[in-house]
């Protein structure tokens, strides 16, 4: 840890004069990020299609479809669904990693990263050809006779979480991964050395030890998904829709930006909501933890 | 229309500069000074509309911000357009592919106008966006001859298209649709149907004219008999939400019949070579227009731009690369475009939008829009 001259107050934080050089990015961050967000929150209470007195009036106009409800539910639904897959997914993938010999995890790191350097839009339409119904799967299986119909794999629940899982594996597999790394194999060793079988060595001791990075992971998967609207609204059905989407349309073709800001408003409350809740259970010092100790 | 990019790929074969309008005007006789601004639309000494057709006033120096939605579309009003009349009067065009109903309400709102003359969907320039918009100079633009309908005071159309049932014919097995009633037999043709993603783009209107109504008798729309229309269909419904989305489904066969524009289906026929063919009964005949935000400082120019874009002699350019539609009633489109022309195909089933009434009532639309689709 860096070892400054300033005082160390016992149980206290850190600080020191290099703290100070947290301010520029904090001001920046205060100027560009927090000032605009509640300015694009006021708009909420302050922008409406035809002039009202009621100051809660979008609020009332969004909480009174019954559409509204059902995709705000899904989108909840959507992302927490994202989650368990990229962590199914992710968890055995950065386990992996960890195993191998360091060039051989580097190509596995690579091979993880590589949707990140390519257009979100590009890998979603590449899905299209690939799952539907004249594309390159069903094509497939109909020449080699092994099926008659095409079957239904875009415009289904199953073609989103291909889309979106691929998109979010990496923010799944690196904070479990760098947890994973730091986890001192000494440990499964002695556990082994008392008698433990290797898979309650891993359960009881490995796993323990990597929950900081999963829980890392898992929340950064599910904050990112809940803003999702393109893959969905590409790979999905109807009932796929996400909210992000309906905060689009009003902006960008009704120019409603009263109901933009609102829904962007209950989506942001609700989201800090699932990190307050997150957060009596976990200790999210554990989050940030996780990249804390070396 | 919307703020949706919608452009029609189209191979441009000849680059030949439109000489309708006389080549190289030099010293018209309303001449401005050479100044950076651009000249006063005072009292000229001749019919100004007939003076601005075939000679602009000059405009030096000035530099115009065009705004459209890109692509192929983009690049047939420039040839048709922008470049002649650039040629004609010196002014330097500066183009944005990005034309967004939001991004005008952020620049007046902010007071920083930047964009001089922005292409719209027809969703865009009524007057309940008024205080967004310049009204148009109608001393420049010849109004009597734009289509019924097509000229307001804020806007004014500059190409006509097609909201058209297009069909992939393999998948019809030859068979032809002869309407919206057709679309919505899935016994009779078989398959998957395909529909733009929005609320105002024409899916209620299209379910009420499968279902029986007359084109005249559309607005208000009936969104109950709508709606439970469309629900016959629902599960065969695949949704598009850009151009090139809707060629790609109905050329592939992914839908059997699809809401395209007609543009989009020329395309999917003409330069995919997919066996596409529009069926012209029951469309819905539509325009982009062309708005002046409010507070830009090239009013007087972007005015100009458009009066001369709008005259017969100029305004069917575009259709030389395009087979999308003048405006001006007097003017004559490029021959071998005009069979593929929605204005070339207007007939007694032909619908329009109410934009007035669409607009208005565009929340209820839109809740009525997404709780049925997402039931």
């Amino acid at each position: 840890m860096t070892r400054g001259k300033g005082r160390r107050p016992r149980d206290g934080p850190f600080v020191n004069r290099w703290a100070l050089l947290a301010i520029p990015p904090i001001g920046f961050l205060v100027a560009f990020f927090l000032v605009p967000l509640i300015v694009v929150s006021l708009r909420s209470v302050t922008d409406f299609p035809k002039p009202t007195g009621d100051v809660l009036a979008n609020y009332g106009r969004f909480f009174a479809s019954a559409a509204n409800l059902r995709v705000l539910g899904n989108t909840f639904w959507v992302a927490a669904l994202s989650t368990v897959v990229c962590l199914a997914l992710g968890y055995p993938y950065a386990y992996l990693m960890n195993l191998v010999r360091p060039r051989v995890a580097g190509l596995l790191l690579i091979a993880v990263l590589l949707p990140f350097w390519s257009s979100l839009l590009v890998r979603t339409y590449a899905w299209q050809v690939i799952l539907r119904d004249t594309g390159i799967i069903n094509t497939f299986l109909l020449d080699a006779r092994v099926i008659d119909e095409p079957i239904p794999l875009i415009r289904t629940t199953l073609g989103v979480m291909l889309g979106m899982s691929q998109i979010l594996l990496p923010f799944m597999v690196l904070p479990i991964y760098a947890v994973m790394r730091r986890i001192d194999p000494e440990y499964t060793r002695a556990a082994a050395n008392l008698g433990a079988p290797p898979f309650a060595a891993f359960r009881r001791v490995f796993l323990p030890l990597s929950l900081p990075g999963v829980l890392a992971g898992s929340l950064l998967v599910f904050v990112l998904a809940l803003g999702f609207y393109i893959t969905p609204a590409l790979l999905g059905s109807p009932k796929d829709t996400m909210i992000s989407q309906f905060i689009a349309s009003a902006v960008q073709q009704r120019l409603d930006w009263g109901i933009g800001a609102t829904m962007a408003v209950i989506l942001m409350g609700l989201t800090l909501a699932v990190l307050f809740i997150a957060s009596r259970f976990i200790r999210l010092r554990d989050v940030y933890g996780s990249i804390e100790e070396s | 229309m919307t703020s949706w990019r919608r452009h029609s790929p189209l191979v441009a074969a000849a680059v030949f500069l439109v000489a309708a309008c006389g080549g190289g005007a030099s010293s018209a006789p309303t001449a401005a000074p050479p100044e950076s601004t651009a000249p006063e639309s005072a009292a000229p000494t001749t019919a100004p509309v007939a003076d601005i057709c075939t000679s602009p006033p000059m405009a030096e120096g000035t530099t115009l911000t065009f705004v459209s939605y890109g692509g192929a579309y983009q690049e047939a009003q420039r040839k048709g357009w922008l470049e002649p009349y650039a040629a004609l009067t010196g002014v330097t065009f500066q183009e944005s592919e990005d034309s967004s109903n939001a991004t005008i309400k952020a620049q007046v709102e902010a007071g920083q106008v930047t964009w001089d003359i922005v292409d719209v969907g027809n969703d865009f320039g009524l007057d309940a966006q008024a205080d967004l918009l310049e009204p148009l100079d109608y001393t420049k633009i010849p109004k009597d001859e734009i289509l019924e309908g097509f000229a307001g005071t804020y806007r004014v159309a500059d190409i006509t298209y097609g909201v058209v049932l297009g069909y992939n014919t393999e998948k019809t097995a030859g068979q032809v649709p002869e309407g919206w009633a057709d679309f919505f037999d899935t016994t009779k043709f078989p398959g998957k149907r395909g529909f733009w993603d929005y609320s105002s783009g024409g899916i209620f209107e299209f379910a009420l004219l499968a279902d029986g109504v007359a084109p005249a008798d559309l607005y208000p729309l009936d969104l109950a008999r709508a709606t439970a229309k469309l629900d016959t269909i629902k599960d065969d419904i695949v949704f598009w939400s850009s151009g090139a989305e809707s060629q790609d489904l109905l050329g592939k066969g992914e839908v059997a019949m699809a809401m395209i524009w007609n543009g989009r289906a020329y395309s999917a026929k003409n330069i995919d070579n997919k066996p596409v063919e529009i069926q012209w009964n029951q469309q819905i005949v539509t325009a982009d227009y062309f708005v002046v935000p409010k507070g830009t400082p090239n009013k007087d120019a972007a005015m100009d731009f458009i009066g001369w874009a709008s005259c017969k002699e100029n305004n069917a350019a575009p259709s030389k690369y395009i087979p999308y539609g003048p405006t001006n009633k007097l003017a004559t489109a490029d021959p071998s475009k005009v069979a593929e022309l929605s204005v070339s195909n207007i007939n007694d089933t032909t619908a329009y939008f109410d934009d007035a009434w669409v607009v208005e009532n565009a929340q209820l639309l839109e809740d009525a829009y997404q709780e049925w689709k997402t039931r």
